[in-house]
């Protein structure tokens, strides 16, 4: 299922993902959101969301940032201070990942399974349900023994439950709501 | 119902039969905030409006609100089973309930569940219809024409309903409006004895909503002594219900309504009452947040009671030739929406807006109950705009002389006190208004049939019982219609077979009128 994003990150997202397709930098700007994404990982932009911090500490890992990133993504990290509006930059890989992976219609998605699923197992599940929703779909195999058997796909906020617990499931719903007439 | 071990097995085979291959791919969603009965999910992709949600615990909710980045529903159920972080699915069906036959003499809940406890209902899937439905247009439909009958004289003699009409019965708390409900709902009893299969039949949803538990009881209870349960649906949003339900259950009465209509029978409905859905439904839509407008309500409480009462309706004879969606034509449902109103304010929000429309409003007045006079109808501030083309033409012909007496009353009764210092015509235009007003007093669940009701009202406007004291005119009014039914049977009869009211059935009216004022002295 997808993660929520606040309309606000989505939308400077997606605004930096569609300058720097137009500007031929996507793989430079993609570097780095990745760059990006190790600092708010390592902590190291603590200073710039604490409250407590003063004007000299934020700006001086605001420049320590900025020194890493390209032009591109420097100024869209010095409109991001101007605006007020840091706080995106927690979100940011998240939002600009989901730009990426709907410009290359791809979807990820979690096949849940009581015991590891191979990799052609895989493939053919995910070609399959990308049939179904017409767009690639990525599937990445999570282990949950209280399935019992089967499969279980959440992708792109739709499910598919081929679980035996769920297919018990269901088929007791209908036999609670059999009408004996 | 009996069950045989045998039988269910072939239903569960059956049922596991239809089970292969449901590989379907459901659209989810997560919790994001539950309160009040509101939740916002994420997610739920081709997510419908109205449309039915399945949250953890087995509740049911209804998409209402369908946001940019969230779904905004009530819960039909309770709310402390739902946590944020639940899985929501879609069931990909609108919000329907099961309508026919199977219902009738049922008391159930806004979704069509029994709260009755006898046992579960006996439909199938085809039974189930959505909430929300077009009202018929213009084509489909035709003039009022048909009487129906309440069993009470004021209303049957000057504010007169016709089937497929919408007349709104407003008033303060204690004025008698569900009283006059019920005895109309005992009055459908004559059309056809009180038994739903009989074609004539008017048949009666009465929806409560907000009402106290205690009122539906005493309701229900009414009416099964009185007979007039076999061919009433009850359906119950109380006032401990969640307000999403309070608000959906006049949608469920009426889809439940239009089943009958749509096959050709004759409904009535009422809603109990109109100004609580209209609270439940500002509860709601705040709490989903849509902008509240005057006094807090939201922007669409006028299409929430008119997209309501114009599903009731008159079709046409050819309804079913017009749209497949008639089984037959000639149905009706006649709406009898209620309005409570505070300190006779009839100019409040709601009031008015329910008032503009209906065809004609009956008002009950606090002052009128406390004397005395029940049912409280104010007949001169009461109308119904399309009634007098339904009224048969005896009945037009008396309560001519009725509505002109009483409307000279009115206007005289100031100078009452004056007594005998008035002139003639002023005496004995008051004398008569006052026994007019006795004769429109009726009690509780003695419903009058219509035959009944002309002789008695042809008394008074005749004039015989300007002499007799007002004290003595109910037992006249007792005497009268007994000798009438048990000497002359002719005349009731004939009232019923040709509509009109004979100068000879007149003339001996007339006089069984002087035998009993005799016997009376």
């Amino acid at each position: 299922m997808q993660t929520i994003i606040s309309p606000v990150a989505t939308r400077y997202a997606t605004a930096l993902h569609e300058l720097a397709f137009e500007k031929g930098q996507l793989e430079a700007v993609a570097k780095d959101v990745a760059v990006v994404k190790a600092q708010v990982d390592q902590g190291a932009l603590a200073e710039l969301f604490d409250p407590r911090s003063n004007q000299g500490q934020r700006q001086s890992a605001l420049s320590g940032l900025i020194a890493k990133l390209g032009p591109l993504t420097g100024n869209f990290v010095r409109l991001l201070s101007d605006k007020r509006r840091l706080e995106v930059l927690r979100e940011l890989p998240a939002a600009f990942h989901r730009n990426q992976l709907a410009a290359a219609r791809t979807v990820e998605g979690v096949a849940q399974s009581a015991r590891p699923l191979g990799a052609a197992e895989l493939n053919q599940l995910s070609a399959s349900l990308g049939r179904v929703l017409n767009k690639q779909v990525v599937l990445e195999n999570q282990i949950q023994p209280d399935l019992v058997g089967g499969v279980r796909v959440l992708v792109d906020n739709r499910l598919l439950d081929q679980s035996a617990t769920g297919r018990l499931e269901a088929l007791r719903s209908l036999l609670m709501n059999a009408r004996l007439d | 119902m009996e069950l045989k071990p045998a039988e269910v097995t072939s239903v569960l085979k059956k049922q596991i039969e239809g089970y292969q291959g449901d590989a379907k791919l459901q659209s989810v969603g997560t919790v994001l905030s539950v309160g009040d009965g509101v939740a916002r999910v994420f997610g739920l992709d081709d997510c419908m409006m109205n449309e039915l949600l399945e949250f953890a615990g087995g509740v049911r909710g209804v998409a209402l609100n369908l946001e940019d980045d969230n779904v905004g529903c009530v819960l039909l159920g309770d709310a402390t089973k739902v946590k944020e972080g639940d899985m929501v699915k879609t069931s990909g069906r609108i919000i329907s309930v099961p309508t026919g036959p199977a219902l009738l003499g049922r008391v159930v809940n806004a979704l069509g569940d029994p709260l009755d406890g006898k046992g579960p209902l006996n439909v199938t899937t085809s039974d189930y219809l959505p909430i929300e439905r077009p009202a018929p247009n213009v084509v489909e439909r035709e003039p009022v024409k048909e009487p129906l009958q309440t069993g009470i004289k004021a209303i049957d003699a000057m504010i007169p309903i016709g089937r497929g009409q919408r007349e709104l019965i407003i008033g303060d708390r204690q004025t008698g409006k569900t009283a006059l409900l019920i005895d109309t709902i005992i009055n459908q009893k004559t059309t056809g004895g009180g038994n739903p299969a009989n074609p004539a039949q008017v048949l009666c949803v009465y929806v409560a909503m907000g009402q106290k538990q205690s009122t539906v009881v005493d309701l229900v209870k009414r009416l099964e002594k009185a007979g007039a349960m076999p061919f009433t649906i009850v359906v119950s949003a109380s006032a401990t219900d969640e307000a999403s339900m309070q608000y959906l259950a006049a949608y469920t009465g009426v889809t439940m309504a239009e089943r009958f209509r749509d096959e050709g029978r004759h409904v009535v409905i009422m809603y109990d009452d109109l100004y609580k859905q209209a609270l439940a439904y500002r509860q709601v839509m705040l709490l989903l947040r849509r902008p509240p407008g005057r006094e807090a309500f939201p922007g669409d409480v006028f299409n929430l009671h008119s997209r309501l009462l114009e599903r009731a309706a008159k079709l046409s004879r050819d309804a079913h030739k017009l749209n497949p969606r008639y089984k037959a034509g000639g149905g009706s449902i006649t709406a009898l929406p209620v309005v409570e109103t505070q300190e006779g304010d009839v100019s409040a929000y709601i009031p008015t807006n329910v008032i503009s429309i209906t065809d004609g409003q009956i008002f009950l007045e606090s002052n009128l109950f406390n004397s005395g006079v029940r049912p409280a109808v104010n007949v001169g501030i009461s109308v119904s705009r399309v009634g007098g083309s339904a009224q048969i033409g005896a009945m037009k012909k008396v309560a001519g002389g009725l509505r002109i007496n009483l409307a000279q009353y009115r206007e005289l009764q100031a100078f009452a006190q004056f007594g005998s210092d008035l002139d003639k015509a002023t005496q004995s235009a008051l004398t008569r208004g006052e026994k007019l007003v006795e004769i429109l007093k009726q009690g509780q669940y003695a419903p009058v049939t219509v035959e009944d009701q002309i002789l008695i009202i042809y008394a008074g406007t005749s004039g015989a019982l300007d002499d007799l004291p007002a004290k003595k005119i109910a037992d006249f009014e007792r005497q009268f219609l007994a000798a009438m039914r048990d000497l002359h049977p002719q005349v009731a009869k004939a009232i019923g077979e040709t509509k009109n009211f004979s100068d000879a059935d007149k003339a001996i009216a007339d006089k069984v009128i002087q035998t009993v004022k005799k016997q009376l002295g």
